[in-house]
């Protein structure tokens, strides 16, 4: 046992673990390092990484002016998307943290701005009907294609009172911010990385006055309160703090049940005796489907994923959802295969797809990466199997969890592909061979939001075409170009 | 290796496994293999900072170990460390954010064998650590090995070292075209039972001792391993260097002598074969243009261009693994093919074509230039219209007009090739000299060739192996054939003083054809077996001479030492008389080195031990070809230790003066054609020509019969 921890290969756990011993500055070090290395790979445990990472970060900055905090966190999340741009988790993580901590500050202005510390809640109902409402809170009844009524209630720190009072304060705010809002647009510099998406989101927003949003209190306050006394800003600061961790800690949570979140919407796309084509070892399929064998039965032909997932498929086959390394904190919660639930699993190579995709009723998929337009990037054959299911008319359902959601738009597919060792296509053993022919592993691929019927996200299912609408909910304008690479 | 330690304990209960945290695992980085395979380049700068697809070669080994899960490093660096030491200032490993502690380690050792006995003496080394080249790219998973490694210590302690090894096939580019190293391992414990270095089709067997086949139900031999010199080894490897202070190298030296001790020591040492991920040693040109070919493709994945190890870099990947800096500047007619790196703020200009190259940063490419499997360094300048095939173009060198590089040609530092001038494959172009030459410590600027670089250019023709062990593995495949000519044409003395530094891939092939054909071949027969042993012959006794010296042993001591050496191994007097010569002398270089002038030096080593002359060289009157051997030898020896010609002079003065050798053995030596055969020994014995003028003069008074010939020089 004692010898297992020495030499251990770096990985997420034992990035947990370091977390708490080493500095601030070693671990951002250390995680980039995992990341440019591939020791922490995935979406999944990009994110979980991501947010343990700012957790630490934001615990431990002393916070005098919250616009510190946002520049340290974009620091620090600029390094870490330059150490992996192509994990655009790590990018959406940091993202939805910096919208954490703007909505406090604002809430926390909104609060001095209106004079009164008591939230507006009377006001705010007919307030919000009259001009644009929050859209994460009444989201599930904007979208015509929901099922479930998963609440977003992850993504403020405090669903009640600060939300409501930062809605009701920002035509006040507006008004002063007003001559501020050409420079915060221009600063965004949207153009290289999402033209499209972000001048649709600034044309929707400037009207409504969302975009003072990234007005720091700072700036505001002494125009608003110059009679606040420092005790009470002392006050409000370690406040700051504390909900900005409050709200990391909520994402962290969000993280842990997104799953379940997406599988409770099973049964509503999983009908009996259907037979559904999946691909890779994704657990958020696996769980999904096992979620709907426990009511109904359904034939499952699964992809094997060659070459780069193609063993873990097999396991996740045989032995059921074996949990990837690095998540050893649910390992408790053993995944039964899908097999011993009374499914018949086919496991396929990954060429009879467009042979058997005339008897599938239904694709499920599971992406890498989802961007703004609806597109997505998925483990490599994902796109072969969308193409075959337009070909076909079969449904393509892909099941994301919000995290994976980003606001990049595709301003160059071939960039956001990754390439993987060609060891595993042609042996490295083959001398001969690999030193006269060139060879391309690509990881991912990328699949059109044409292509794609309907995703079933944490907070229900929405179509390709909506998701601008879940990406202006959770991300800032501010804070989509977080470096000059996104991509 | 209970797999329950990683995957049972939940990541949050840290806490207990933080206790079991015993000794962190170390590993030893050797910077310089004490190989010359990289000449002109390692004249001026240290191998482990060559640049490999424009990232430093350390970089890659750190990043292996840091991978995995390394927390201390020893580098060992041997020349050029001020570099290295100003390098690592500046570099992130050692911020206080690195993922190991890194030590720089000075030393004046001159082979891995003394690194690791001087390790031992430091005593830093407190458990088992990993022991690597600072020129291996690889990512392999190490925690596997490392596992296997410490399972079997825990049963066996005599289970002293695991080499990690890389599965390839039989023809790999990465792996030797001359020399393969080849394992005999039992596969059932892994035990590698045997080792021994062969030529592909060429060694017609395989000299494995009888016990081995005894004692294994089941030997496989393997030829197709990549031996990248990852050793995962316990404090005992250290202790071991220590007993045995004439081993070097780890596999020539010390694998073998382990293996060879077994059935007294009954130490043993296991194998790692992995068939997963990349793993290779940059350790010659050869290796270099494979690896970098490698890295370029991916199949070194994650360690490729695009990964950006060092801080400033700013690679993106685009399509055909084209990997571009930020800043870079093509011109819209020039043709960016498949495979290439450029770096930051190179320019490239109308109609250039470059493929499958390397290019460096703030580079100018002229127009109409074809770089086809080129490396080209840091600031370099292409001219107009100028063809490079695979060659080197190193940092600041520039390449005029209308020239044409071939295969297989090396441009060091700041080298100026004028205008129009065709480069052949086996030039090693430079501006720097080499700093061992002629005993003067001091690298300094020698003339121009204009031959070679043309008219207004900077640079000369570096003389193709004069001292080296190992001739070069060039980089263009069809020119492997010229260099090993060269090499073969070599059969100067020059190599009788072969250090044996190395286990170098052609060491041997060297040995094998300057031993037979120059004079002082130790041994005309051509089995290896013989050869093997007289070369452990000549270096056990060389060391035991050197270190009886000292420690100040008395005399007959040393030479009764020497006479059981000689009976153990059935040596010849002749070797017995190299033996000896290369003794003395390098104990009065050590003594040199060490500060003591070298009149001192000699006579404290000489005056006390001249019954070892006396007994190796015959004072017989009429024959003294044994006096003019045994002075070759010296002058030999000298010709790379400092101050080289001093020592000759005082040596030869002693030796006269004391009768040890006869006037007429100086002037036959005087005469010999071997003794001035090339430009560094007559550099040697330049001092020493007064002294031998007036030996020969006194003699020539002494009795008038003798020649008169001798002021001929």
């Amino acid at each position: 046992m004692p010898a297992a921890t020495v030499g251990q290969t770096p990985s997420l756990s034992t990035f947990v673990k370091s977390l708490k011993t080493n500095s601030i500055e070693s671990s951002i070090e250390l995680l980039a390092s995992l990341l440019k290395r591939r020791q922490i790979k995935n979406s999944r445990q990009c994110a979980l990484a991501t947010a343990q990472l700012l957790l630490r970060v934001v615990a431990a900055e002393r916070i005098k002016d919250p616009q510190k905090l946002i520049d340290r966190i974009r620091d620090v999340g600029r390094r870490l998307v330059a150490a992996q741009p192509r994990e655009m988790a790590v990018g959406n993580i940091v993202r939805r943290i910096l919208g954490v901590v703007r909505e406090v500050i604002e809430s926390q202005a909104g609060d001095d701005g209106s004079g009164s510390s008591a939230p507006s809640t009377p006001t705010s109902p007919a307030h919000r009907q009259s001009k644009r409402p929050m859209i994460s809170h009444s989201f599930s009844s904007f979208t015509p294609l929901s099922h479930s009524a998963a609440m977003p209630y992850d993504m403020h720190p405090r669903p009640g009172t600060p939300m409501d009072s930062s809605a009701s304060t920002v035509d006040g705010m507006a008004d002063l911010a007003a001559p501020r809002r050409p420079g915060l647009a221009s600063s965004a510099s949207y153009a290289s990385t999402a033209p499209q998406n972000a001048s649709l989101l600034s044309f929707l927003e400037h009207p409504l006055g969302r975009s003072p949003a990234g007005t720091p209190p700072s700036r505001n306050s002494p125009r608003m309160t110059p009679v606040q006394s420092s005790t009470e800003l002392n006050k409000e600061k370690i406040d700051i703090k504390a909900e900005v961790i409050d709200g990391i800690k909520e994402l962290l949570d969000e993280l842990e049940v997104v799953d379940t979140q997406i599988a409770e919407s099973a049964l509503d796309h999983i009908h009996s005796n259907e037979t559904i084509l999946t691909t890779t070892s994704s657990q958020t399929v696996q769980k999904f489907l096992s979620t709907a064998a426990r009511k109904r039965k359904f034939t499952v032909i699964h992809a094997e994923a060659y070459p780069n997932d193609h063993e873990i498929t097999h396991a996740t086959i045989l032995n059921g959802g074996k949990k990837s390394s690095g998540e050893d904190e649910e390992a408790d919660e053993r995944w039964k295969p899908l097999t011993a639930l009374g499914i018949t699993v086919i496991l396929i190579p990954d060429t009879a797809v467009f042979a058997l995709m005339s008897r599938i009723n239904k694709v499920i998929l599971a992406p890498h990466t989802v961007l703004a337009n609806g597109s997505l990037l998925a483990a490599a054959g994902a796109s072969t199997i969308a193409l075959a299911a337009q070909a076909h008319h079969v449904p393509v359902v892909v099941l994301s969890g919000v995290y994976k959601l980003s606001p990049v738009y595709p301003f160059d597919t071939q960039e956001l592909i990754e390439y993987g060792d060609p060891g595993k296509v042609v042996p490295f053993e083959e001398g001969d061979f690999m030193s006269k022919i060139d060879v391309q592993n690509p990881l991912y691929d990328f699949v059109d939001a044409e292509l794609v019927s309907l995703y079933v996200t944490n907070l229900g299912g929405c179509a390709p075409s909506f998701l601008y609408r879940i990406v202006a909910d959770h991300y800032r304008v501010e804070d989509t170009d977080l470096s000059a690479k996104t991509g | 290796m209970p797999p329950k330690a990683k995957k049972g304990a939940p990541a949050q209960k840290s806490k207990t496994s933080e206790d079991e945290r015993e000794e962190p695992l170390q590993a030893v980085v050797f910077a310089d293999a004490f190989e010359t395979t990289f000449v002109p380049f390692t004249l001026e700068r240290p191998r482990c900072l060559l640049p490999l697809a424009n990232t430093p070669l350390i970089e890659y080994t750190f990043d292996f170990l840091a991978s995995a899960g390394v927390e201390e490093v020893f580098l060992y660096s041997g020349n050029h460390t001020d570099q290295v030491e100003e390098y690592f200032k500046k570099s992130k490993w050692t911020r206080p954010t690195a993922p190991f502690s890194l030590e720089i380690i000075r030393s004046n050792a001159r082979s891995v064998g003394d690194a690791m006995r001087d390790l031992d003496q430091k005593q830093l080394i407190t458990g088992d650590f990993i022991c690597v080249y600072g020129d291996v790219v690889a990512n392999l998973p190490m925690e596997t090995a490392i596992a296997a490694h410490r399972s079997r210590r825990e049963k066996d302690k005599k289970s002293i070292m695991t080499m990690v090894l890389r599965e390839a096939g039989e023809a790999h580019r990465t792996k030797s075209q001359n020399l393969c190293p080849c394992f005999v391992i039992d596969p059932v414990t892994e035990r590698c039972v045997h080792y021994e270095q062969v030529r592909p089709r060429q060694t017609p067997r395989l000299d494995i001792a009888e016990e081995v086949l005894k004692d294994h139900v089941e030997v496989e031999v393997r030829e197709d391993l990549v031996d990248c010199g990852i050793d995962i080894c316990t404090p005992e490897v250290l202790a071991q260097y220590t007993d045995n202070f004439d081993w070097q190298a780890p596999r020539r030296g010390f694998l073998y002598g382990v293996l060879k001790d077994f059935e007294t020591m009954q130490l043993s040492v296991h194998t790692h074969v992995t068939s997963e991920g990349y793993a290779a040693r940059v350790k010659n040109l050869q290796a270099f243009d494979a690896v970098s070919r490698d890295v370029v493709a991916r199949w070194a994945y994650p360690l490729c261009p695009d990964v950006n190890m060092v801080a400033d870099q700013t690679f993106q990947l685009g399509k055909g693994c084209v990997y571009k800096e930020d800043g870079v500047v093509l011109a819209r007619s020039s043709v960016l093919g498949r495979k290439s790196v450029l770096g930051k703020a190179t320019s490239v200009g109308e109609g250039s074509v470059i493929q499958e190259s390397v290019v460096g940063r703030r580079c100018v490419i002229g127009k109409r230039v074809r770089l086809d499997g080129a490396y080209i360094w840091d600031d370099a300048r292409i001219g107009d219209d100028t063809i490079v095939e695979r060659a080197i173009v190193a940092n600041e060198a520039a390449v005029g007009k209308g020239c044409h590089v071939h295969p297989g040609a090396l441009i060091s530092y700041g080298v100026r090739v004028a205008d129009g001038t065709v480069v052949n494959g086996s030039s090693r172009i430079t501006k720097a000299k080499r700093r061992r030459s002629s005993g003067a410590a001091q690298a300094g600027k020698a003339t121009t060739d204009p031959k070679i670089v043309g008219e207004g250019g900077e640079g000369y023709e570096l003389a193709v192996d004069d001292d080296e062990d190992e001739k070069l593995e060039s980089l263009a495949p069809g020119d492997i054939y010229n260099m090993s000519n060269a090499a073969l044409s070599d059969d100067s003395i020059s190599t009788l003083d072969s250090d044996d530094e190395h286990e170098s891939l052609d060491e041997d092939s060297k040995r094998r054809s300057s031993r037979s054909e120059s004079f002082a071949s130790i041994n005309s027969d051509e089995s290896g077996d013989t050869r093997r042993r007289a070369a452990d012959f000549h270096h056990e006794a060389t060391a035991s001479i050197v270190d009886a010296l000292q420690k100040n042993e008395d005399v007959n001591n040393i030479q009764l030492e020497l006479q059981a050496l000689k009976l153990s191994s059935n040596a010849e007097d002749k070797q017995v008389r190299r033996t000896v010569a290369v003794g003395l002398m390098k104990r009065i270089a050590g003594l040199v080195e060490s500060g003591t002038s070298p009149k001192d030096a000699v006579s404290k080593t000489l005056s006390p031990n001249k019954l070892l002359i006396q007994r190796s060289v015959s004072t017989n009157k009429e024959e003294f070809s044994e006096q003019v051997e045994f002075l070759l030898y010296m002058q030999t020896d000298l010709v790379h230790r400092q101050q080289g010609d001093k020592i000759l002079l005082f040596v030869c003065n002693v030796l006269a003066h004391d009768d040890l050798i006869e006037a007429e053995g100086f002037e036959q030596w005087w005469e010999d054609p071997r003794s001035s055969a090339t430009e560094e020994l007559a550099e040697v014995r330049k001092e020493t020509k007064q002294l031998v003028d007036v030996l020969v003069a006194s003699d020539d008074d002494d009795d008038e019969d003798e020649d008169e010939d001798d002021e001929s020089d």
